[in-house]
């Protein structure tokens, strides 16, 4: 077998595609880290200015109902310091949250629930569309399609050479003819592309404006894994056809075509029929769902107030009204906010029959871009507003003088909160998370390769030389 | 004899697997896609005429000519579906005023669509072609030359009295109408796909655009089929000329587009001479700024205030709103009063004066600032856009990509016509302001005594430049195609002339 491999390899290694894609491979990851040292420490900084302006306004108030009142202000998403494996459209999801409070006219002001802008496009781009060169890109793209090249006249070639026949002439099972040249493949694919990541790990690394920690390092090399993984799926593809089909030329034909219709266009255009079939409600809904939920909460909350004269009585009323309605109008907002990430999620979902849309889904997990990232920061701002809730609660309860009504400024405890007191928001990515949600793409990945090497093999059986 | 030749070789073509395939898998995207594309602009246009509505509505509800600022609506456009270049990407209302002139920059998006969808990348027919297409053009030409010399039946023919390059034209001409065939027929069905749709009404002038699209396919799909050939004329077997053509669409079609643009840096900071340009524009409002306090300070009224102390149910704001990455900035003011108190009758002259010598003298700003920033804007925003579409045009890709949005005006010219129609729009309006001495009326900032009639203000109307400018916009590419087509077959027919059989 180990014969085999070899010999396969020092064929591919003097051969024209070895060279071609050694070249257009290292092109490719190294302009992919050019940009990613010029646009980085760009991307950082804008994100530290902001999280730093946002926390400083929080940390300056000292007044408890002012804090209960306000919120945490702006909560901003960190950008992933791996955005060069996978873009994943970051730059069209929102960047952050903002705990907004409206203003209402007298002593009663409303209290802050969480509104999720969605992220403004850039209008002011009027230069032609690119797709970003990422490692998505690299991967799910151009080596893919170097896989093809390499393999699709595997079988069929030696077929037509009549060398496949002499090697069968000797003592070797067939299955191990077909391992032996898809670990030649694989070898002989895997070199141009090592280079090429080392070369841009090398370009990255050795840059002042970007650490990369241990954790980082450890995405990295998940992240090579399913590249590996994903390139033994069209490895073994293209050995599958390249068994059933008589000639080279015809097997490079289907190749080509599986490759650019479930690479090329099968993830885009099943994302936009399946989008059409759930839509989410439009935005005027929405806000005239907000309208008739709060009308309703006034309309419970108002003629209880007109009723009594107490002021005691009328405290207590003005301070549940203030609790309920940022909590229905939060969590209106929150049921909307679901209802379009589930229409993309959806979308996205039935783009699982394309392995391209696989592999890029679990790079953007694993690199802590896109929508899986996205959704995390949305939970991570829900913990944080959940513990902030607590927080006030918590403060509020440790001042006996005060009368307790959360709500209105005079029932709120008059001591000073100290700014160290306060919790702040931190935007964390666990790997475990990652792993969960990866774990479906990573089993529909394995389980592709393992359906293919299987036909592979069932295919190069029944094979007449 | 040649008619023998073109014969043999489409035959050869036709009954392969390859045409079979080609054509399958090119109808199954075009149709496919055109039903997402349509029900995409459908959509689009509802959100259109929504909006249009709205702000036909809106205009109507406001009393006084101050608050009266209008809002135009860009309309999607129909030939988006073929390329949507930047149709879908750049605003799509843009709100017009007398103190400022307006710029696709200034362009704000209204979509009733789920942002988060945003993720989700779309494509259209064009892309169908530049990528299938090519692939498929590379596949027919690969082996034409090498394997006809390596089974040796270059050889046979080449025995007959035939000149060479006839060969070459006959191969060429064969293959051509083997690719037209998929491009043909899927176009067909989208066509039937287009007109059945009740949405869309295509005019004779949008059939010629689509026929501009054919050509410039056409002649994109040739320059990839002689690159093939010339892969094929200059290898010795079947196998190198494969794995070239390959590499070669690989990095023309996927690698170079997207890598020279991701190399270019694009910055925001402004370069100088948009510094310098955003300097004298402020100097212009500040010239203006002191005349006006000037004004304030000269007039009969006590005092700079603005607002001649007239307070009510409305509003009141001045400010300078500025960007200086696309060289905005001007001056904005309003003053708005549904009713005005009694006491307040003693300065309502004084505000009318104020308003009829403020009002002129905004505009005349505003027009000087343009001047400035309309050189300043194609000096650098558009030029530096531009200079990147250049760059894209060394790959074939690029000069298709362009051309075809030019046919169908979603390019970037296209889409400037519609903001050069809301400029003009905006002097319409301004003279028809004027016309009803609407400046110096106590209308301009009191509805007291009755709110503005905006039964007779003209409408914002945008037609579509003609066919022949979009055949112009279209040219430059379309000859570049099939200069470099016609260069490549000199090149073939030299090397193929000169090579041993």
């Amino acid at each position: 077998m180990w014969h085999i491999a070899k010999r396969e390899l020092y064929d591919n290694l003097n051969s024209l595609r070895f060279a071609l894609a050694t070249v257009l491979l290292l092109a490719l990851m190294l302009t992919n880290a050019v940009v990613h040292l010029r646009e980085h420490p760009v991307r950082m900084q804008k994100y530290r200015d902001a999280a730093t302006e946002s926390l400083n306004t929080l940390t300056s108030r000292t007044d408890l109902y002012d804090l209960a009142q306000k919120g945490p202000e702006k909560l901003y998403k960190k950008p992933s310091l791996l955005h060069f494996c996978a873009d994943g459209g970051d730059s069209l999801l929102p960047a952050f949250t903002h705990a907004a409070s409206h203003f209402r006219g007298g002593e009663l002001k409303s209290f802050w629930r969480m509104t999720y802008p969605s992220a403004t496009p850039n209008l002011k781009n009027i230069d032609p569309d690119a797709t970003k060169i990422d490692w998505a890109f690299v991967i799910g793209y151009v080596l893919s399609l170097i896989a093809l090249l390499f393999t699709f006249d595997a079988i069929s070639g030696e077929r037509e050479h009549g060398t496949l026949r002499l090697m069968l002439a000797n003592p070797i099972p067939r299955h191990t003819v077909l391992i032996g040249k898809f670990l030649g493949a694989f070898i002989s694919v895997n070199i141009p592309f090592v280079i090429a990541v080392l070369m841009n790990l090398l370009v990255i690394s050795t840059s002042s404006a970007v650490h990369l920690d241990a954790s980082e390092w450890g995405r990295l090399g998940i992240i090579i894994g399913i590249a590996m993984l994903y390139l033994s799926l069209f490895l073994v593809l293209g050995l599958l056809v390249s068994a059933r089909v008589r000639q080279s030329a015809v097997s490079l034909v289907v190749l080509l075509l599986i490759w650019v219709s479930f690479v090329v266009f099968m993830p885009n255009t099943l994302a936009s029929i399946a989008s059409r079939f759930s839509p989410a409600r439009s935005y005027d809904a929405f806000q005239e769902d907000r309208r008739q939920t709060r009308r309703a909460i006034l309309e419970v909350y108002y003629p209880q107030l007109d009723e009594t004269d107490d002021p005691s009585k009328r405290m207590v009323i003005s301070g549940e009204y203030v609790t309920e309605d940022a909590t229905q109008d939060g969590r209106v907002r929150e049921a909307f906010l679901s209802e379009r990430i589930s229409q993309v999620s959806q979308a996205r979902t039935i783009t699982r029959i394309s392995p391209v849309a696989i592999a890029q889904h679990l790079l953007e997990v694993f690199a802590g871009t896109g929508l899986a990232r996205h959704l995390q920061f949305v939970e991570n701002v829900q913990l944080y507003a959940r513990e902030y809730h607590e927080f006030i609660a918590d403060t509020e309860r440790s001042d006996p003088e005060s009368p307790h009504i959360i709500g209105v400024r005079d029932g709120m405890s008059k001591k000073k909160v100290s700014p160290e007191s306060i919790p702040i928001f931190e935007d964390t990515l666990s790997l475990s998370k990652d792993f969960n949600a990866a774990a479906m793409d990573l089993l529909l990945l394995t389980l592709f390769v393992i359906v293919l090497l299987a036909g592979a093999y069932l295919a190069f059986v029944r094979v007449e030389v | 004899m040649i008619t023998t030749l073109i014969g043999r070789e489409l035959l050869n073509n036709l009954m392969t697997f390859r045409f079979a395939a080609a054509v399958f898998i090119t109808l199954l995207l075009v149709v496919a896609n055109t039903v997402v594309l349509i029900e995409d602009y459908e959509q689009r246009l509802e959100s259109y005429n929504a909006s249009v509505k709205t702000h036909h509505q809106e205009i109507r509800e406001k009393q006084t000519y101050s608050a009266g600022e209008v809002e135009v609506d860009r309309p999607p456009n129909p030939l988006s579906i073929f390329n949507v270049g930047l149709d879908k990407r750049l605003g799509n209302e843009v709100w017009i005023s007398h103190n400022y002139v307006p710029t696709l920059w200034e362009a704000r998006m209204n979509a009733s669509d789920n942002p988060y969808l945003n993720i989700l990348s779309s494509i259209d027919i064009v892309f169908i072609f530049e990528v299938v297409l090519s692939l498929m053009a590379l596949l027919f030409a690969y082996d034409a030359l090498a394997g006809e010399r390596e089974h040796g039946t270059l050889r046979l023919v080449l025995t007959h009295p035939i000149r060479r390059g006839h060969i070459l034209l006959a191969k060429y001409i064969s293959a051509m109408l083997c690719l037209l065939v998929p491009l043909l027929l899927s176009l067909l069905f989208a066509m039937i796909l287009l007109t059945a749709t009740t949405s869309i009404s295509l005019g004779a002038d949008d059939f010629l655009r689509i026929g501009g699209v054919v050509l410039t396919s056409i002649a994109y799909l040739s320059v990839f089929y002689l690159i093939g050939l010339l892969i094929s004329a200059v290898t010795q077997r079947t196998g190198t000329a494969l794995m070239l053509a390959m590499f070669v669409w690989g990095a023309l079609v996927l690698v170079y587009p997207n890598l020279i643009l991701a190399a270019i840096r694009s910055s925001d900071i402004p370069q100088a001479k948009a510094v310098s340009a955003f300097n004298q524009i402020k100097q212009v409002w500040d010239e203006f700024d002191r005349e006006r306090k000037q004004y304030l300070a000269t007039d009969d009224f006590p005092g700079e205030d603005p607002t001649f102390n007239i307070d009510g149910i409305g509003f009141f704001y001045e400010y300078f709103p500025k960007d200086p990455l696309t060289l905005l900035y001007f001056y904005y003011s309003m003053m708005t009063f549904g009713e005005l108190d009694e006491k307040f009758e003693r300065e309502v002259p004084h505000a009318q004066n104020y308003f009829q010598f403020l009002i002129p003298s905004t505009i005349k700003a505003a027009e000087r600032a343009w001047l400035i920033r309309k050189q300043a804007l194609e000096d650098t925003l558009v030029r530096k856009s531009n200079m990147k579409r250049t760059l894209l045009k060394l790959s074939p890709v690029g000069m298709y990509d362009t051309a075809t949005q030019a046919w169908a005006g979603t390019d970037l010219k296209g889409v400037r016509d519609f903001f050069d129609a809301v400029r003009q729009y905006r002097q319409t309006l301004i003279d028809y302001l004027d016309s009803k001495n609407a400046f110096a009326s106590r209308k301009w900032f009191a509805a007291d005594e009755g709110a503005v009639d905006w039964s007779t203000l003209p409408a914002f109307s945008f037609k579509k430049s003609g066919v022949e400018t979009n055949a112009k916009r279209a040219l430059p590419d379309l000859l570049l195609l099939l200069m470099l087509s016609v260069s490549l077959f000199m090149l073939i027919s030299l090397v193929f002339i000169k090579s041993e059989v």
